[in-house]
């Protein structure tokens, strides 16, 4: 319940723009500013996940999308596999290139039957 | 140029004394400034004087003093130098923890008043001001540290000749200016430019890049001003040789650093300007990756500062820690100690429970600030409207309720939102308010009248224009608020204890009347429905609106006013409707008003839609058949006529009621009838009991026909079926 930084607590956070980072929260403020600390971003591609490390993040308020606490006992009882940065980032390239040709398929398919899916960077988030 | 300025300032302050500034920033410098002396005196004689003035925040450096013992011309200018770094650190330990001891404090500055003409300014003065402010802000803090740079810098000043100052930057080593300006700054009071320096000084890159130029002599900083160039290039190389031999870099530069770490803004201010006119300093602009912790192996200390400058001093410190507020320095230093040098330690790794120096960055106070601030965002004045704190409530209230069925626990109190006391602030009553100012400022006080001038103008261009729908949105918006409370009232009402009840219920009879009474209806007038206000309001959807949530709330006789001229004037708004097709949302409160008439009263609207119009050949029972709402209104009164005849109650009918009930009747069925099927409209509910109601007066054959074509569901058999 107890979302405040304090000694031996890692946090994670997820962003709006979908990253994930975790870290030590040093900072917060009525705005949601946080600092992090040591913090790594973790990309999950499937069961992998590989960590980069960030350094400290100062992130503006608005751009949080939840923060919350991690169990620093449960932190290693999970079944994702970490790989390294590289690995992950081919992972993850693999998979946004996929993503890709389906949603171009999906997009030829509605406009061969007349309907246009507008584009999710020309339209407003909300 | 501004450094003429400045010097020129500074040769003004040091010779004429300042003047007794009531800021607390000030105040150190104030007493440090006239106590200097143009003369260097004997370093013995100024030892013992120093020894004297120190106050007991400064008894280490009164140690170093002695045991140094006597100090020698440059030794002895080294000795205050370290005796300053101790008093320094003093000070920045005062500052750290002193944030409750302003009171303390500021008495010991009288006795450090008095001896100015003894005083030596090379001497340290243990300046103690109130550091509350100081401490919590890194840039007031320097202005106040930076007053201890005068002491430095004073003799040399006076004896400096401004032609020096204003020398061509490139014949004086980089360094030497540094201390220059620094000094400088730090004299000036309150240093304009300094401040400048120091507000536009915001990003810590900047400040990164400031730090490294800056860092790459920090020792010399710690020695008095150049303008004794001799004298400097001799203090320098015990320093530089002390620097170089020791292998634990970190001491003297823990010396020195606290000096300018804590003079982070003074610290800043030098380099940055100086910038431009340096061209020996080395570029900074290097993003320096601030590593407050183990800093992995890749990252190089060294490497924060130019090449030139690690050859000589290769500090461990990074420069970032120039710029770290005394707290965290402290703990840095403190884990610096404990630590040693740089650790491999990778990002992931856990902080060992027992040494990690940013857990209290945020202090409990800060942390409870913060929520202090979430919870005010909870606070509100009724409780009962604001949907998250009854959702939350019920929620908490249905968990627990679960667990106590579950666990067999007493029952648990929910807990009570303890929001912290926030005092309203007193509302200023506007002095007008402006209407239809939308996206502007809608209210006109003293204290922004201007605010609202455009606002009034449009407001005022609006009311001149006065088209008849915009009349009634107003008049709609006005009833709305008054609808609003009287809602409110309801609220309350309910929730109240039984004895109070009356009184709302007075209040609220009284709010409804008033709304009744300015929607000016007027039942079955036979005046030109434009100027009709009940009937333009009725036009507008908000109208329509307003009238179906004011219906509940009316006694018996106005409800069937506002139905009477409804149906009176049917045709008029089924036609107004077409467009908006809102009609539909008096059908709901007109149907219960409905189901609530009497008899005769119901004869008494049916009528109504049976009276032939002078207009068209139509009656507004046809016309309302091919209506949504009309029909539904119709079904809605037949049905509720068949319920009335159906049931036992007795009916006390006026005479010709049932004539004209059956007359209607007949009518009804006979148009349902004629109508083609197409133009029939599907009603918005089709009571159950409208065909036995045609089966008290029709034939069969008659009947399956309407049965078809209102598309009923057949009666359940046809032996019961009394026709």
């Amino acid at each position: 319940m107890n979302y405040m930084p304090g000694t031996a607590k890692k946090h994670l956070v997820l962003l709006r723009d979908g990253r994930t980072l975790i870290g030590y929260l040093r900072s917060i403020d009525q705005f949601a500013n946080l600092v992090l600390h040591q913090t790594v971003e973790r990309i999950h591609v499937g069961k992998k996940y590989g960590d980069i490390p960030r350094g400290i993040f100062v992130v503006r308020g608005e751009n949080v999308v939840l923060l919350g606490e991690i169990d620093l006992e449960k932190e290693s009882d999970t079944p994702l596999q970490q790989v390294s940065i590289e690995e992950i980032l081919e992972e993850q390239r693999v998979e946004q290139q996929a993503k890709q040709e389906s949603e171009k398929l999906k997009v030829q398919a509605l406009k061969e039957r007349g309907l246009s899916v507008p584009r999710a960077d020309t339209l407003d988030e909300y | 140029m501004a450094e003429e300025d400045e010097e020129l300032d500074l040769y003004n302050e040091m010779t004429f004394g300042l003047d007794r500034d009531s800021t607390e920033e000030n105040a150190a410098k104030t007493l440090v400034l006239p106590e200097k002396s143009p003369e260097l005196a004997a370093v013995g004689v100024e030892e013992a004087q120093a020894v004297e003035q120190l106050g007991p925040g400064a008894d280490e450096g009164q140690l170093l003093l002695e045991e140094l013992g006597e100090p020698q011309g440059e030794g002895g200018m080294e000795l205050e130098a370290e005796q300053v770094d101790y008093v320094e650190e003093e000070e920045e330990e005062e500052e750290l923890g002193a944030e409750e001891q302003e009171e303390e404090q500021e008495p010991e500055e009288e006795p450090y008043e008095e001896p100015n003409d003894l005083g030596d300014p090379a001497v340290m003065r243990a300046v103690q001001s109130k550091p509350t402010l100081e401490s919590q802000d890194s840039a007031v803090l320097d202005s106040r540290i930076g007053s201890a740079w005068a002491e430095f810098g004073k003799e040399d000043m006076l004896a400096m000749d401004p032609a020096v100052w204003s020398s061509c930057p490139g014949s004086i080593p980089p360094h030497h200016m540094l201390e220059d300006k620094a000094i400088l700054q730090v004299l000036e009071r309150p240093p304009p430019s300094a401040n400048m320096a120091l507000d536009f000084l915001g990003s810590p890159v900047q400040r990164g890049y400031a730090g490294s130029p800056r860092l790459k002599h920090p020792d010399f900083r710690v020695m008095s001003p150049k303008s004794f160039p001799q004298r400097f290039l001799r203090q320098q190389s015990p320093l530089m040789a002390r620097s170089a031999c020791s292998p634990r870099h970190f001491t003297p530069a823990r010396r020195a650093s606290p000096l300018f770490a804590s003079n982070q803004a003074a610290g800043f201010a030098s380099p940055a300007p100086f910038r431009p006119m340096s061209p020996n300093i080395s570029t900074p602009p290097r993003p320096l990756a601030m590593h407050f912790g183990p800093m992995s192996p890749s990252l190089d200390p060294s490497l924060f500062f130019s090449p030139s400058a690690s050859g000589q001093l290769n500090l461990s410190v990074p420069s970032h820690m120039t710029q770290l507020h005394p707290q965290h320095q402290r703990i840095l230093t403190q884990r610096q100690q404990q630590g040693g040098q740089a650790q491999s330690i990778s990002p992931k790794k856990m902080w060992s429970p027992k040494v990690d120096p940013y857990a209290r960055l945020m202090t409990s106070k800060e942390k409870d600030w913060v929520i202090k601030v979430q919870m005010i965002q909870l606070q509100s004045e009724n409780m009962d409207d604001d949907y998250y704190y009854q959702t939350y409530y019920h929620r908490l209230e249905r968990k627990q309720a679960e667990e106590e069925l579950l666990g067999g626990r007493n029952k648990q109190e929910p807990p009570k939102l303890v929001t912290p006391f926030i005092q309203k602030v007193e509302t200023y009553d506007s002095v007008v308010r402006i209407a239809g100012s939308l996206g502007q400022v809608a209210v006109s006080t003293c204290y922004s009248p201007r605010r609202a001038i455009d606002a009034v103008h449009h407001a005022l261009v609006e009311e001149a224009a006065g088209s008849h729908r915009l009349r009634a949105l107003h008049r709609i918006e006005r009833l709305f608020l008054q609808l609003l409370e009287v809602e409110e009232t309801q609220r309350k009402m309910s929730l109240a204890p039984e004895e109070e009840q009356p009184c709302f219920q007075e209040q609220k009879s009284q709010e409804v009347g008033r709304i009744y009474q300015a929607l000016k209806i007027r039942a079955c007038s036979s005046e030109e429905e434009a100027e009709d206000e009940f009937l333009q309001v009725l036009c507008v959807r908000k109208g329509k609106k307003l009238t179906a949530r004011l219906l509940p709330h009316l006694a018996e006789e106005q409800a069937e006013k506002i139905l009477l001229t409804i149906t009176h004037h049917l045709p008029f708004l089924m036609k107004k409707d077409m467009l908006d097709e809102s009609l539909p949302l008096l059908y709901g409160p007109l149907n219960e008003m409905v189901g609530r008439t009497t008899f005769s009263k119901l004869i008494e609207v049916l009528q109504e839609m049976t009276r032939p119009l002078p207009e068209s050949a139509e009656l507004p029972l046809t016309m309302a058949l091919k209506n949504q709402f009309g029909i539904s209104l119709l079904y809605s009164l037949l049905s509720h006529g068949e319920k009335l005849l159906s049931s036992d109650t007795p009916l006390e009918p006026h005479s010709g009621d049932f004539e004209k009930w059956t007359d209607t009747v007949f009518l009804v069925a006979r148009e349902l009838s004629q109508v083609p099927k197409t133009s029939l409209v599907e009603p918005l509910f089709l009571p159950s009991n409208l065909l036995s109601l045609f089966c008290r007066y029709l034939d069969k054959q008659t009947i399956h026909h309407l049965e078809a074509k209102m598309e009923c569901s057949p009666l359940p058999s046809e032996a019961a079926m009394p026709c």
